[in-house]
């Protein structure tokens, strides 16, 4: 917030508008530099007068969206406009034929009331859904009202920190939260975690001076929502509520524009080719209807009508339940979902950007490595203790041990000796804190430990020392010496050293032993540890006799020619599974960016030790230093890793950040402040990635808000932070999010599916009104029938959920340009060739049931000015028999079942040809599908055969052979996807086949065996598998078919010219490799078997 | 996304499409380069004549197996429709209305009836009654020899005696005595009794009205449909066949205007099906919108003077 200078230049006005509100700021606190305190503090009628003025000191919760809002935003989004815009032309046609006296025809008005239904039907079930996750989230908000010490009218009191107001004098000790912003007066030993402002894990200590300019780094400003570690400290109260600078930066969060989540993209783009293609059907029908010689408003409604039967209605719910089900899924890995829409983002994510404390660590100072003997040995750092250990048996670690035990004035906070040791909390600076820990767990009972050794003196830690000492009667009353233990900056605490302590001896501190320390110190340091050194010594009993006047200021005692015992260095450690994500985060070609507000050197060491930083990747510094040579000379692209902290960001102009987003696979990002963050995900999202970020800190909550998807902590996340984010982990752990990717991308295979045979039946529900038309035989399909295959038969089974076909964890993220939803190629294959299948299917059952009722299909043409004519009661069939109106209406009606139940039969094998993008339907089975083509077949039979349907919703009890006519279309349809799936197995030279690197995966993907079909998949596998290889292999008519494959392959492919664009046929996503587990012998061995076995079964001349 | 979403204005737009529509670069239109179009058109081409070919196919199976003399199936004719001549509706229901001193409506009506029995022209049924025996279903199980038809018994306009536009061209619309023709819709095979014995006999009565009815006529006599009429064997196997009608002449008084109900009276012809009200049975309203000054609306109105 501080740091914006130089930031972007393209939204100068904006920014200028920042900075004069930053000098403003400034000049604030300026003005309280000089503000004179009064000891007395404010008088309550003053304080209450302010009070008045300024308003409760509290973060005014961001304005929450209105619920109708919530509820109107799920009636607005691509789909359910689309679905408005035809319930509206619904009515209008409606007000026409009502106009013009028809008054039988209720249809459009049905259709208006079903469309409007569905959306708000579908409308109220996302918001239920999203209304859920608030609730859990606002379960986790903290009740707790906040108390305060404050002094008014000369009195300390306890007040609710909500009644500060500017001008109070208050009073922090350690463990309290600061109030308010406050400019400290006096201070003894007082210690600010700033962490959930800046990111810093490291305490900040806090004095009355003003050390500089930027109230950020000056020492005498302690920050509303810190928390004081330690000491005591007296302050002016300067800013309230939302003028603190937390305030402010949970302001700059609302200033953030919401970005529209990717699916809602694509669905947008989904709708604009619905709406197109609705559009040009409905104009050419409406041209050919005039052509014909309808009227002009008759045409209309064809017109109207066409662009109607182009919605999809089933899939608005379709999408939505889909969502909701994985929202479900997802809630119960710990993953709250707030948007819906947001489950598929995760899916699409490329970038994650992620801050370090909380997320990627533990945010727990926890004892790393020890160095003693000589030797580096490294603690077990894990959450649960389920680490291994060091050697403990050298004496020289128990003295260390005892020095880090005693010289410490961390302490347990009472009645919590049910927690496990590590979850407990404590009472001092995160250093100390470490420590106690560390040695409760290794010593056992550190409190009671520190009893026997009565501590007698002790000088605590300050910036001149930096030591901090103690001196302890010994355990054995015998023994009259006294105890010297002290720990500090390394360097110093070895300048005090004259000996030092190896495998339990005291040995003279040579300079071989002075070097190898250094190297220690140094190694550690590097890690990004913050390393502390320890030293004792026995004070001589008879210079300092029991009763010695100990004096801490005067430090009358032996500090020099001590015995050096060891190093022990704490970093706040990686949670266990972090490691782990992230790898699973690269295979799925993520990329993983640290941005913390931490220091560069411990922001590396992390990053290192999660694997952001992969092993062997360097840095431009690194390589300079290896090849020394200046780093200007360094080649940029050599370098995969770069560490750029605050300070160097804000000298870069956008495209310098840019550049060097796109040149370094490996960022990190130290010192950042909350502004930067924001600049940080806008430059990855101008590269084209949809960009993740998680936090848990208010100072996070611009960038949430900014990210395509923004994940915040459940438990350590600030209220902040959880408003802005898009998702909520419950666990704080970051593996949960590959959780959510994986859910994410999945979820967008089987939408993608779900739509791809949701499509497909668009076209035979619109075929019979276009042959209606121009050919004028009876109408084949009600709308009424068209609307119970979208909304109650076909959204059964578009639940069904797939797994993933292949690894798709192992697939790099979608490219949101290339990789749509629905693309055209799609489109096309759905519309034009399934569809038309499916249409005469429909169309020869149609016939079929008119003929055999006694209506020629050539009769039927141009009919359908008589069949509908309501006066006319004895219409000769071709037979010569007579029908009155009422008997025609039942055919009618027949003709609508009977193409219900084409359309039914086609989509079960269009179901099948969609379960899989590329592989053969018998290389994958779900039970699930099973049980639903069951479900949607009863329901099917129910509708055409329970009584009472003819007349309510237009169904007859069909005859059961026009079950079976249209099952042959099915069987069409799934060879012929079948023999494209063959083609596409067999060209799977796609540039969209983007296996990410990952050499074990490399294998060869041309066939695939099913993991474990049923006995009976694999025999219809290897009849179907002989077939085609009798049929296509050894002649030339694989070639033929082959060209085929391919040339109908460029028929959906929206631009593409390369050749290899031209193979690359799967209409809906990139043939994607497949898992190297797959034994691909076997099933040559079958093939070959099969070849065998077919040139028996024809015949052969032997 | 923010790259997905850059402003463009519309002159962008339009020239972004310009060049989708052709792009001289790499000589693309819409697209594609036209030899993919052309390439892609042709299997597009392919595979809707295969598949025209496919349905064909289908088809000429289905007209094959198709009986060319009795349709496979009669699910949807459970029970013969009945209507009315003159068939003149208003927006929903039969209501012939005329006026016996307008001639223009007479002649409507009585040109619609003519109409209707021109194709009982006696000379057009030349003779095929030779084995027609009334009273019995006129049973054939084999076809004629050498023709592959059956025998239909002729149905002449004589039978409908006063109501058969013979005698009185006007079929009775100048007076108060008009004529309708009831016919009864064919099923193929269809027989309206189970036995030999019942007869088929049409009966109207009146459901409104009553009083402005003063006789109701049938011809034949006693509203008979022979039974040798039935059963009928279909437009190929008799092509003469001519439906039994049953002409009603209503004797109109009063208001001269009611509603009335005919039925066509055989056991297995049903005619309480609400969503059909042509099965079995026709509903009208006839009514003269001429009425005389008679001596009841005279009274009637001293009365109310």
């Amino acid at each position: 917030m501080f740091e914006m200078d130089g930031d972007g230049k393209g939204k100068k006005s904006k920014k200028e508008k920042k900075k004069e509100r930053l000098e403003g700021m400034k000049k604030e606190m300026d003005i309280f530099r000089l503000f004179s305190v009064h000891p007395q503090g404010l008088t309550s009628s003053f304080a209450s007068q302010v009070l008045e003025r300024d308003g409760p000191n509290a973060l005014r919760p961001p304005k929450g969206t209105p619920e109708y809002v919530k509820f109107a935003r799920q009636l607005a989004g691509g789909l359910q406009c689309l679905m408005w815009v035809a319930a509206s032309i619904c009515f209008i046609a409606f007000g026409i034929e009502l106009a013009r006296g028809n008054l039988a025809s209720f249809d459009n008005l049905y259709l208006a009331i079903t469309l409007i239904s569905v959306v708000v039907v579908t409308g109220c079930f996302g918001y239920y859904q999203e209304f859920k996750s608030t609730n859990i989230i606002a379960s986790f908000k903290n009740l707790v009202p906040q108390q305060a010490l404050v002094i008014r009218d000369g009195q300390k009191n306890q007040i609710n920190a909500i009644d500060l107001v500017v001008g109070d004098l208050v009073e922090i000790k350690g463990g309290d939260r600061v109030p308010a912003d406050i400019r400290v007066i006096f201070a003894q030993g007082c210690k600010v975690d700033n962490s959930s402002l800046t990111g810093e894990s490291e305490p900040q200590s806090k004095t009355p001076e003003c050390t500089h300019e930027n109230p950020l780094e000056t020492r005498n400003i302690a920050f509303f929502s810190t928390t004081c570690l330690e000491g005591v400290a007296n302050g002016i109260v300067i800013n309230t509520g939302d003028r603190t600078i937390i305030g402010r930066i949970a302001s700059l969060a609302s200033g953030v524009g919401n970005e529209k989540t990717p699916i809602a993209i694509e669905i947008e783009h989904f709708v604009d080719i619905i709406a197109s293609l609705a559009i040009a059907f409905g104009f050419t029908f409406f041209v050919v209807a005039m052509f014909i010689g309808y009227e002009f408003l008759e045409a209309m409604i064809f017109f109207m009508a066409i662009v109607v039967a182009y919605v999809p209605e089933g899939l608005l719910a379709t999408v939505t339940v889909c969502l909701s089900l994985t929202a479900k899924r997802l809630a119960r890995k710990n993953c709250v979902v707030k948007n819906l829409e947001a489950v598929e983002t995760l899916g699409s994510t490329s970038v994650i950007c992620s801050d370090k404390t909380g997320t990627l660590t533990q945010n727990r100072m926890t004892v790393a490595h020890l160095w003693f003997d000589n030797h580096v040995h490294a603690a077990d750092t894990t959450e649960d203790q389920s680490g291994q250990s060091f050697d403990q048996s050298s004496e020289t670690w128990r003295a260390l041990a005892r020095i880090a035990g005693l010289c410490n004035r961390a302490v347990f906070r009472p009645d919590q000796e049910g927690l496990p040791v590590p979850r407990r909390l404590v009472v001092g600076d995160a250093s100390e804190t470490a420590l106690l820990k560390f040695t409760e767990l290794t010593i056992g009972n550190i409190m009671v430990y520190r009893d026997r050794f009565n501590k007698v003196v002790e000088v605590p830690f300050n910036s001149t020392n930096k030591f901090q000492l103690s001196v302890h009667e010994l355990e054995d009353p015998m023994d009259l010496r006294y105890l010297l233990v002290m720990k500090g900056a390394p360097e110093r605490i070895l300048e005090r050293c004259s000996t030092i302590l190896i495998k339990g001896q005291e040995l003279p501190l040579d300079e071989h032993l002075k070097e190898s320390f250094l190297t220690a110190q140094m190694d550690l340091g590097g890690l990004g540890e913050r390393v502390l050194g320890f030293c004792y010594v026995y004070l001589n009993e008879k210079e300092f006799p029991r009763g010695y006047k100990f004096d801490s200021d005067e430090m009358n005692f032996t500090t020099s020619d001590l015995c050096f015992a060891g190093l022990i260095s704490m970093i706040d450690p990686p949670r266990a599974t972090v490691p782990d994500a992230v790898m699973k985060c690269r295979t799925a070609g993520i990329r993983v960016v640290m941005v913390t507000g931490d220091h560069p050197i411990t922001a590396r060491a992390i990053a290192a030790n999660v694997g952001i930083i992969s092993e062997g990747s360097e840095t431009v510094e690194d390589i300079a230093i290896r090849k020394r040579i200046p780093v200007e000379q360094v080649n940029k692209s050599d370098a995969r890793a770069c560490v750029i902290n605050g300070g160097q960001l804000k000298d870069m102009s956008s495209e310098d950040l840019d550049e060097a987003l796109r040149s370094h696979p490996e960022m990190v990002f130290a010192r950042t402040s909350p502004q930067q963050k924001l600049i940080i995900v806008e430059s990855c999202q101008r590269l084209g990635s949809i960009v993740a970020v998680t936090g848990d800190g208010v100072n996070d909550s611009p960038a949430l808000k900014k990210a395509d998807i923004g994940i915040a902590m459940g438990i350590a996340g600030s209220d902040a932070a959880k408003n802005a984010a898009d998702m909520i982990l419950l666990d704080d752990n970051f593996a949960s999010i590959v959780t959510g990717v994986e859910q994410g991308r999945l979820i967008f295979d089987n939408l993608k599916k779900s739509i791809a045979y949701t499509l497909t039946k668009n076209i035979p529900e619109l075929t019979p009104y276009l042959i209606y038309i121009t050919v004028s035989v009876p109408l084949p399909l009600g709308c009424i029938t068209i609307l119970f295959i979208e909304l109650a038969t076909d959204i059964v089974i578009s639940l069904a959920y797939e797994k993933a076909e292949s690894d798709i964890m192992n697939l790099k993220p979608r490219n949101p340009r290339r990789d749509r939803l629905v693309n055209e190629a799609l489109a096309a294959y759905s519309y034009f060739q399934i569809g038309a299948i499916q249409s005469f299917a429909g169309f020869t059952d149609y016939f079929t049931a008119m003929a055999q009722e006694g209506w020629y299909p050539l009769m039927c043409v141009g009919l359908r000015a008589h069949w509908e004519n309501v006066h006319l009661q004895d219409m000769q069939d071709s037979y010569g028999q007579e029908w009155t109106f009422g008997q025609r209406l039942y055919q009618q009606y027949t003709c609508y079942t009977v193409f219900f139940v084409s359309i039914e039969i086609c989509q079960i094998s269009d179901v099948l040809i969609r379960k899989t993008r590329r592989l053969s339907v018998f290389q994958q089975g779900n039970k699930v599908l099973v049980s639903a083509i069951v479900f949607q077949l009863l329901l099917g039979n129910l509708l055409c055969y329970c009584p009472g349907m003819p007349n309510i919703f237009n169904f007859m009890p069909i005859r059961v052979q026009w079950w079976f006519v249209p099952v042959p279309y099915g069987i069409l349809i799934f060879v012929y996807d079948e023999i494209r799936k063959l083609g596409v197995r067999r060209n799977p030279g796609s540039k969209r086949n983007h296996q990410v690197s990952n050499p074990k995966n490399k294998s060869s993907c041309s066939q695939k065996t099913p993991s474990s079909p049923s006995s009976r998949s694999i025999l219809l596998f290897k009849t179907m598998h002989s077939t085609f290889q009798m049929a296509i292999l050894p002649s030339r008519v694989w070639m033929v078919s082959e060209w085929a494959c391919s040339s109908f392959c460029t028929a959906w492919l929206p631009g593409s010219t390369t050749s290899t664009r031209l193979l690359s046929w799967p209409p809906y996503g990139p043939p994607r490799t497949l898992s190297p587990w797959q034994p691909t012998q076997i099933y040559r061995g079958r093939r070959t078997e099969n070849i065998e076995d077919g040139r028996k079964g024809r015949g052969s001349p032997e | 996304m923010a790259a997905l979403k850059e402003k463009r204005t519309c002159g962008q737009r339009c020239e972004d499409f310009g060049r989708f529509v052709w792009n001289s670069d790499n000589g693309t239109l819409f697209g594609r380069t036209p030899e993919k179009w052309v390439y892609i058109s042709l299997y597009y081409v392919a595979f809707y004549v295969v598949m025209t070919g496919l349905f064909c196919l289908a088809i000429w199976t289905l007209m094959y197996t198709l009986d060319p003399y009795t349709p496979d199936y009669q699910d949807r004719l459970p029970s013969p429709g009945v209507m009315v001549w003159p068939d003149k509706y208003d927006e929903e229901h039969i209501v012939i209305t005329y006026n016996s001193s307008d001639k223009v409506s007479v002649s409507k009506m009585s040109s619609c009836l003519h109409n209707f029995l021109g194709q009982y022209n006696d000379t057009l049924q030349k003779d095929c009654d030779h084995n027609c025996t009334k009273g019995k279903y006129f049973m054939q199980h084999n076809f004629l020899p050498g023709t592959h038809t059956k025998e239909s018994c002729s149905f002449s306009v004589s039978q409908l005696g006063n109501c058969s536009g013979l005698h009185d061209p006007t079929f009775g619309y100048n007076c108060d005595m008009p004529c309708v023709i009831i016919k009864m819709n064919r099923i193929i095979n269809y027989l309206p009794s189970k036995n030999n014995t019942q007869d088929i006999q049409v009966n109207c009565t009146v459901l409104e009205g009553e009083e402005n009815v003063k006789k109701i006529e049938y011809f034949p006599e006693n509203a008979l449909m022979d039974r040798s009429y039935f059963p009928y064997y279909g437009k190929l196997a008799q092509p003469n066949y001519l439906n039994p009608l049953v002409a009603v002449r209503i004797s109109l008084t009063g208001k001269r205007s009611a509603k009335f109900q005919c039925r066509v009276v055989a056991d297995k012809i049903t005619y309480e099906n609400i969503h059909d009200p042509y099965e079995g049975k026709v509903v009208f309203t006839l009514q003269n919108l001429h009425v005389p000054s008679s001596p009841s609306s005279v009274h009637h109105h001293s009365s109310t003077l």
